[in-house]
């Protein structure tokens, strides 16, 4: 009991050790998928449970947007997500700039190219449709 | 009565229509105060801080501008006098980790991968004396860079060993060497872009320059808890404030306008017809090319 304890204590701490070294597989490959153009920037993993209101989006991150520059927001989802990933950004104002999510035909895009033409913090939504569980990452690239 | 119904209506009118208007502008200010109390900081929930933290802490966003505006790259830009050998505080260590963050970012973005083997085995040294160095994937990084195979690869893991490296830190309550880093990849984004600045003007740039008041206070925000710890974090809190004081009369302001958009190929693309513009005179713009040029100096220095 005592060995099996030990042995437990130490597969967790060397598990906890290079937790930081490895890289999460659904960050590497939506941000090798982004596209032939997409220089990669940052990442948000993005992992929520059943929502029973749906007036709030769950998911929030501020980020700085810059003008004079083209980004891509690419979204990808864990296979066993129940809804579809999708973002909404929202300038410093709260003003909607861009949802990938159609309310009106229940489309989702997989990625929003988007042309910034105003500096500024920028609030970063995510969520997944129907407020239902899911994971995934949604990657920001600068393209040409 | 006629006349008095006129005014009105005209009032009534011409308030409704300035607010409707999309030329309307409207400006970015400091908040009120001269500096961030050190209590509004120590306030801020650790969540708060990894937000601020992930939103300031690219350090390729400027490299990649200079790239798209065709601007050659020049090895004179890279703080190449830092010697990681020669650092002896944690102050020291994590300001230099971001500087050379910087200065990695850049020469990637321009796909200069030889050069980037020596600033590497800097960044493992000091990396490794701040025992953060686990986080670093200098092997991949390495790999990568001699190849010259998959930019976007490199640029991904570079930036991810970062962004681990900063969480590691807030979470391992060494915030303070966390905030360090993230100042020193600021400061020589805003040096590199200062400096090709003089060299090749260009508006879209300087405007860049200009519009960095927008997150000045963020990273104001970021130093204030430590501003007292001692003289080495009391000289940084001083630097920076004295480069907020020359973004104060800078003004930024903003035109109205509904974002555009389009479908192609699966995707969406969205054009934004509101802007931002910067309104900032030569002599502002000299002093913020000073001011970064003498702080980034000193910091270089080896102790």
């Amino acid at each position: 009991m005592k060995k099996t304890l030990i042995t437990l204590t130490i597969l967790f701490t060397l598990g906890m050790l290079s937790y930081g070294q490895v890289s999460d597989p659904l960050i590497s490959s939506c941000a090798a998928n982004a596209g032939a153009d997409a220089k990669y920037l940052k990442d948000f993993r993005i992992q929520l449970g059943n929502s029973t209101t749906q007036s709030e989006l769950r998911y929030k991150a501020n980020m700085s947007l810059w003008k004079s520059t083209k980004y891509r927001f690419s979204m990808c989802n864990e296979e066993n997500s129940k809804g579809q990933l999708y973002l909404v950004i929202k300038d410093d104002g709260n003003q909607l700039i861009l949802s990938t999510f159609d309310k009106k035909t229940g489309k989702t895009y997989p990625y929003v190219d988007f042309e910034c033409h105003k500096s500024g913090i920028y609030t970063i939504n995510y969520d997944f449709t129907d407020g239902q569980q899911g994971s995934g990452v949604g990657v920001v690239s600068m393209i040409k | 009565m006629k006349g008095r119904v006129f005014l009105f209506l005209a009032i009534a009118i011409f308030g409704f229509s300035c607010r409707n208007s999309k030329s309307k502008t409207t400006e970015f200010v400091f908040p009120q105060s001269d500096s961030v109390p050190v209590s509004e900081a120590e306030k801020l929930s650790p969540e708060a801080i990894a937000d601020i933290s992930k939103n300031i802490s690219s350090p390729v966003e400027i490299a990649n501008l200079l790239q798209t505006l065709q601007i050659p790259f020049s090895q004179n830009y890279l703080a190449s006098s830092i010697d990681a050998g020669k650092q002896s505080t944690s102050f020291d260590k994590a300001l230099k980790l971001g500087i050379l963050g910087a200065d990695l970012g850049y020469l990637n973005m321009y796909e200069k991968t030889g050069s980037s083997l020596e600033i590497l085995s800097s960044i493992r040294k000091i990396a490794d004396d701040i025992k953060v160095g686990q986080f670093f994937d200098f092997e991949s990084i390495k790999r990568l860079s001699k190849n010259k195979s998959n930019l976007d690869s490199l640029l991904f893991i570079s930036i991810n060993s970062y962004s681990k490296i900063d969480s590691y830190l807030r979470s391992d309550d060494r915030g303070q060497l966390s905030a360090l880093m993230i100042i020193g990849v600021w400061i020589e984004g805003q040096y590199l872009a200062t400096q090709v600045l003089n060299l090749y003007p260009n508006k879209i740039l300087s405007d860049r320059i200009g519009e960095q008041k927008i997150i000045l206070n963020d990273l104001l925000l970021l130093i204030s808890p430590y501003c007292n710890r001692d003289h080495e974090f009391s000289n940084l809190c001083k630097d920076m404030q004295s480069i907020k004081e020359k973004y104060r009369d800078i003004r930024i302001t903003y035109t109205q306008g509904d974002p555009v958009s389009v479908e192609k190929n699966g995707g969406l693309t969205i054009k934004q017809t509101e802007t931002s513009v910067v309104n900032m005179s030569k002599e502002q713009l000299d002093g913020i090319i000073e001011i970064t040029k003498n702080i980034r100096d000193r910091l270089i220095i080896n102790n």
